[in-house]
């Protein structure tokens, strides 16, 4: 996996853990406020990798044809 | 005797000469025609004959060289080299054989079907999961079919960051079963493996797409350690490859689409994850305030209970000073007496309306 695609996915366990956060009983309306803005945050990074990541396409040398 | 200009062969020698001009004349020969009396001797030779409505020639090969499965009646092309027996008997030594014909491709593909279904090739629990982000991506197409350009112009629209390795071989027609295979061998032998292998081939004539079908390929593509995707064809066309690999696409373009997720959903599922917060943190807010609002209640309500409970005691004390007052004791009748209790002492009496004096005329103790 590359590191790019990595971290993508690491943010976005991250980001639902967050939301899980929100949703489960540790949410306690005084840390609210700031696991907001990590979450936005979170949210932004993930859009800005997206929109810059690209694939890297090889063709292999190896021949298949059975010539080498 | 008249010496013969003709030269003069060993029956061996003839034999060799004869195969010696077979072979030049025809190195290999592609004959279609329909099978008969086939049958396999000692589970590795095989022989039938090919024939049409005129004529038959007898057929030779190994059953490893069998692709696929054939039984009489079927119409096959066989790629062959004609050869003369030592016993003088004229045979074709088949190198490949493959079905001919919509019915016999059929056939062909059912009994290979049946098969492998059999040994389990194809069971739903054999099946693995392609990973949801893939890092590295295994491709094996032709580079110059359009499946592949539609495969890779999906693929970079909806997902980026993967490194592909992509392996071009020939995707129909002789010999590209086993460009394939050696293919699926290739990315299965290397060192990290690649995290998802991608088969990937437009659509075709079911002549075409019969590659797909054969034996050996569906084995190694079910053999496969790496999880397979296979995106051949169009949505009509099911090969045995579809089959036995663990995700089939209906399209390349499809097989794009289940490989990777869509950039535009996972940023909307990202911005519908931080949308949904907000709503998260108001009900809290509202479920807080309902809270302490209750808890205010309570604590009114006890006060307002135990400033009852004292009103109505002191209610009661009063009531009970009340009946102790002299004042309403005379009004129930009774009379107060001052004075000394001496026969001859004057004494006063008092009553709710009267003061009276009074002489005291006797006493006696009770």
């Amino acid at each position: 996996m590359s590191q790019k695609n990595k971290s993508i996915q690491e943010k976005m366990t991250e980001l639902t853990d967050i939301v899980s956060w929100f949703n489960g009983d540790s949410f306690v309306l005084e840390s609210a406020t700031d696991k907001f803005k990590e979450a936005e945050k979170k949210a932004q990074e993930i859009e800005d990798d997206l929109s810059k990541l690209k694939n890297e396409i090889n063709v292999v040398k190896q021949r298949f044809d059975g010539a080498n | 005797m008249e010496k013969s200009l003709n030269p003069i062969f060993s029956v061996s020698d003839f034999i060799a000469i004869f195969n010696q001009t077979l072979e030049y004349a025809y190195p290999m020969v592609e004959i279609e025609g329909e099978v008969a009396s086939f049958k396999v001797n000692q589970s590795k030779f095989v022989f039938f004959d090919i024939k049409d409505a005129s004529g038959s020639i007898n057929c030779f090969m190994t059953v490893w060289q069998m692709r696929v499965p054939i039984e009489d009646g079927m119409k096959v092309v066989v790629s062959a080299t004609p050869k003369l027996t030592q016993w003088g008997k004229f045979s074709l030594t088949v190198k490949n054989i493959r079905p001919s014909g919509e019915g016999s491709l059929k056939k062909s593909y059912e009994l290979l079907k049946a098969k492998l279904e059999k040994e389990g090739l194809f069971a739903p629990e054999r099946k693995r999961h392609l990973p949801q982000f893939p890092g590295r991506v295994a491709v094996i197409s032709s580079t110059q079919a359009a499946g592949y350009a539609d495969f890779i112009k999906i693929l970079n629209d909806r997902w980026g960051g993967v490194r592909v390795d992509v392996a071009h071989v020939q995707v129909q027609g002789a010999g590209s079963a086993d460009q394939i295979i050696r293919a699926v061998d290739y990315f299965n032998q290397q060192e990290v493996l690649p995290e998802v292998l991608v088969i990937i081939r437009g659509g075709g004539s079911a002549d075409d797409l019969s590659t797909f079908n054969d034996e050996p390929l569906v084995r190694a593509i079910a053999g496969s350690r790496i999880p397979t995707l296979l995106g051949v064809g169009h949505e009509i066309d099911e090969s045995l490859s579809d089959l036995a690999a663990d995700v089939s696409a209906a399209t390349p373009s499809n097989a794009a689409q289940i490989l990777v997720p869509d950039k535009k959903e996972i940023t909307k599922l990202v911005n519908g994850q931080i949308s949904s917060l907000l709503p998260r943190i108001l009900q809290m807010i509202e479920q807080q305030r309902q809270s302490v609002c209750e808890c205010l209640s309570g604590a009114f309500f006890t006060i307002e209970r135990a400033l009852s409970e004292a009103e109505w005691k002191l209610e009661s004390l009063k009531n009970t000073f009340r009946q102790l007052d002299p004042e309403v004791i005379l009004t129930r009748g009774y009379a107060i007496v001052r004075g000394a209790t001496e026969v001859g002492r004057v004494i006063e009496v008092e009553t709710k309306k009267l003061i009276i004096k009074a002489e005291v005329k006797n006493v006696t103790k009770k």
